[in-house]
């Protein structure tokens, strides 16, 4: 267990900036996700840590000790790689205690390690067995094996559930979860999937081309998005969106008119100053906060449904041409055509400015 | 290596006469294929069997002058010797190249630099330039060096291959990084994840690049018969070659000498077989 902090942590390849300074403080025991889309740094940012690649500016400690030019196998930390990445010459057993052997561990000291592996693992039946002959969710576990056999002081994934089936996902996630409750190790644990990073994290990072967007747990990120791009990011399905402007400001709140809905003044209870009025807006609205009933109402205009049998996602449009999704628990009579009055809390609705920051 | 892929595939069984025309075609152009292939083989077998004058009048039965040519060519030629030359050559000649060019193939594919391509570039063109120009300049630096009548002087020359670090760069592309990766937060070294992680993992890569370059050298005539003049560094090819080029050769102890030198290739072939398919398929699946 040991706490990681990046301070203004850059990346260069060449010319191409792709970790722009990001500070980072990862408490220890903590577990931390990685998020945002394919291609913003996620990867590059977690193989800084690991050592697999130079910090071209900046400082990274774990533990209290600057580890920018320590090996990778000093650092304190286990990685599994995405594509599991055992060696594919040697058995379970061999893999697993390869690192341990290369250390010149004691040989009963690494048995009793792969064998305690093993048994949280549930892979004592496959020790013998080379990678080749397994399916790929016991390869996934034997990378994990390979990781806790060497007792890291942090765990570090790259999407490690990515290339299994959406069952064997759920059921790898539910693992690794519990497996964090069990060791107690520092984890910083790299996805696309937000849904992965909402269910593991104590504390999400959401990461858009190699800049830090927003950190903080789950939730808080979920009710308090700092931008446009956060609230879109995290949340299933998205988050709708509505263009407007202020039409006035009052004490405590502005009062705001939608495009396509000219006609409605909605008004936004916000803590801090209201924009001036004419400003640009923004409004969100998560698809669960926009049902039948509630203190505001839209006409929504349906031409799609997802019904999931507990709850319906209905698609429609506003009139000035968004995608808006409603999710209601009781939709099953809602028929395609039909004008539903949706409706939402104010105090649920998240106010942006034009470049997409939140107004509070 | 396999035959299916030239099978017709033939969807329908509504017209077996057409079918069956089609794979008696098939099987017709394999028959001459094979014939044409393994013929000249059997020729040197069973010509192994006849005098020479019955060589020369095209005798194609088998006879039975097996041991006498054999007697003959064991009192013309010091056999220990010359295989013991071809086998030195071959052997050290095929370890050194797989081992220098498999490590300039791997780092050609590993590690990015700005030069990489240019150099690799270079490497490549050396294939274009046919061994007949290099031949010249080569003997004069051999012979500079004092190496003419050496085995070291055959070695020198073969080691870098370009066409076996292409083989390897190809090979290495299927290579996870991923490994390299794993393998360097377990703690080895650039060089161990070479020889530990590398090397284990493409030994079937390393099996075809083996027959390839074995063969290759054991059957290398031009070069040798260049630097090697002294009798006690010929290879069997140089001497077997000398035999069919005598002002009467004797055919008979010539077709001994050719099983004798391909003896060796095709023991190295069969034994890895399978490691050598797989290897052109690729190490990594
Ligand atoms: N070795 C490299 N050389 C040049 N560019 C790279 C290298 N590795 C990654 N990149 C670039 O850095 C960016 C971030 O990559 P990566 O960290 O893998 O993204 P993510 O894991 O979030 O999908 C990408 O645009 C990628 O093309
Ligand atoms: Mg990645």
């Amino acid at each position: 267990m040991a706490d990681v902090r990046l301070q203004a942590v850059r990346k260069t390849f060449g010319v191409l900036d792709v970790i722009k300074g990001v500070d980072l403080d990862i408490r220890a025991g903590e577990f931390v996700v990685f998020v945002g889309p394919s291609g913003c740094g996620k990867s590059t940012l977690l193989r800084m840590i690991a050592g697999l690649e130079d910090i071209s500016e900046g400082t990274l400690t774990i533990g209290g000790q600057t580890m920018n030019d320590v090996d990778p196998s000093q650092r304190g930390i286990a990685m599994v790689f995405q594509s599991y990445a055992l060696y594919p010459h040697m058995t379970v057993r061999e893999n697993m205690g390869f690192a341990l052997r290369f250390a010149g561990m004691d040989k009963q000291e690494i048995a009793r390690r792969v064998q305690s592996a093993a048994r949280i693992l549930e892979l004592e039946p496959l020790l013998e067995r080379k990678p080749k002959a397994l399916s790929g969710g016991q390869r996934q576990r034997v990378a994990i094996g390979r990781a806790i056999v060497r007792n890291p002081k942090v765990f570090l994934f790259d999407e490690p559930l990515s290339n299994l089936d959406a069952e064997l996902r759920v059921h790898m996630r539910v693992e690794i979860a519990r497996l964090h409750k069990e060791l107690k190790t520092t984890v910083i644990y790299v996805t696309h999937d937000q849904v992965e990073a909402m269910t593991l994290a104590d504390k999400i990072v959401v990461l858009r081309a190699g800049q830090v967007e927003q950190v903080g747990a789950p939730l808080d990120l979920y009710d308090d998005p700092a931008n446009l791009f956060v609230a879109g990011f995290i949340g299933a399905p998205r988050i709708n969106v509505f263009t407007g402007q202020v039409t006035a400001r009052l004490p405590g709140a502005a009062e705001v008119r939608l495009d396509g809905f000219a006609e409605r003044r909605l008004v936004i209870p916000l803590t801090g100053e209201a924009p001036a009025e004419g400003t640009e807006i923004r409004l969100g609205i998560r698809p669960e906060h926009l049902t039948e009933g509630g203190a505001e109402s839209l006409p929504i205009e349906i031409d799609m449904f997802e019904h999931l049998g507990g709850e319906t996602f209905a698609y429609g449009r506003s009139r000035s041409g968004e995608t808006i999704i409603v999710s209601t628990r009781n939709g099953r009579h809602l028929k395609a055509g039909q004008v539903l009055a949706a409706g939402f809390d104010a105090s649920k609705a998240l106010l942006f400015d034009a470049a997409g920051l939140r107004i509070r | 290596m396999s035959l299916s892929a030239t099978t017709p595939v033939t969807g329908a069984p509504a017209r077996p006469f057409l079918r069956h025309l089609e794979r008696a075609g098939l099987y017709l152009a394999l028959s001459v294929a094979a014939f044409l292939s393994v013929f000249p083989f059997l020729w040197m077998l069973v010509s192994a069997t006849n005098s020479s004058g019955e060589i020369i009048r095209g005798k194609l039965g088998l006879g039975d002058q097996f041991w006498i040519n054999l007697d003959n060519f064991m009192t013309q030629v010091d056999l220990p010797l010359v295989m013991w030359n071809s086998a030195k050559v071959a052997v050290l000649s095929t370890v050194l190249t797989i081992a220098v060019s498999s490590l300039a193939g791997y780092g050609f594919e590993m590690f990015r630099s700005k030069m990489r391509e240019r150099l690799y570039s270079l490497v490549l063109l050396t294939l274009m330039v046919p061994f007949a120009a290099l031949m010249i300049p080569l003997f004069m630096m051999i012979g500079q060096a004092g190496l003419i009548n050496t085995h070291i002087a055959i070695l020198l020359p073969s080691i870098a291959s370009a066409f076996i670090i292409f083989y390897f760069r190809q090979a290495t592309k299927a290579f996870p990084t991923e490994l390299r990766d794993a393998a360097r937060v377990d703690g080895l070294k650039e060089w161990q994840i070479f020889l530990f992680i590398y090397v284990p993992v493409m030994r079937s890569t390393y099996a075809a690049a083996f027959v390839i370059v074995f063969m290759t050298s054991w059957n290398n005539y031009l070069w040798p018969l260049i630097v090697l003049q002294s009798n006690e560094t010929k290879t069997i090819t140089l001497v077997v070659s000398a035999l069919a080029s005598a002002y009467y050769p004797d055919f008979g102890v010539v077709m001994i000498g050719t099983i004798l030198a391909t003896l060796p290739t095709l023991i190295v072939f069969f034994v890895m077989q399978r490691q050598f398919v797989a290897g052109m398929l690729g190490s990594v699946k």
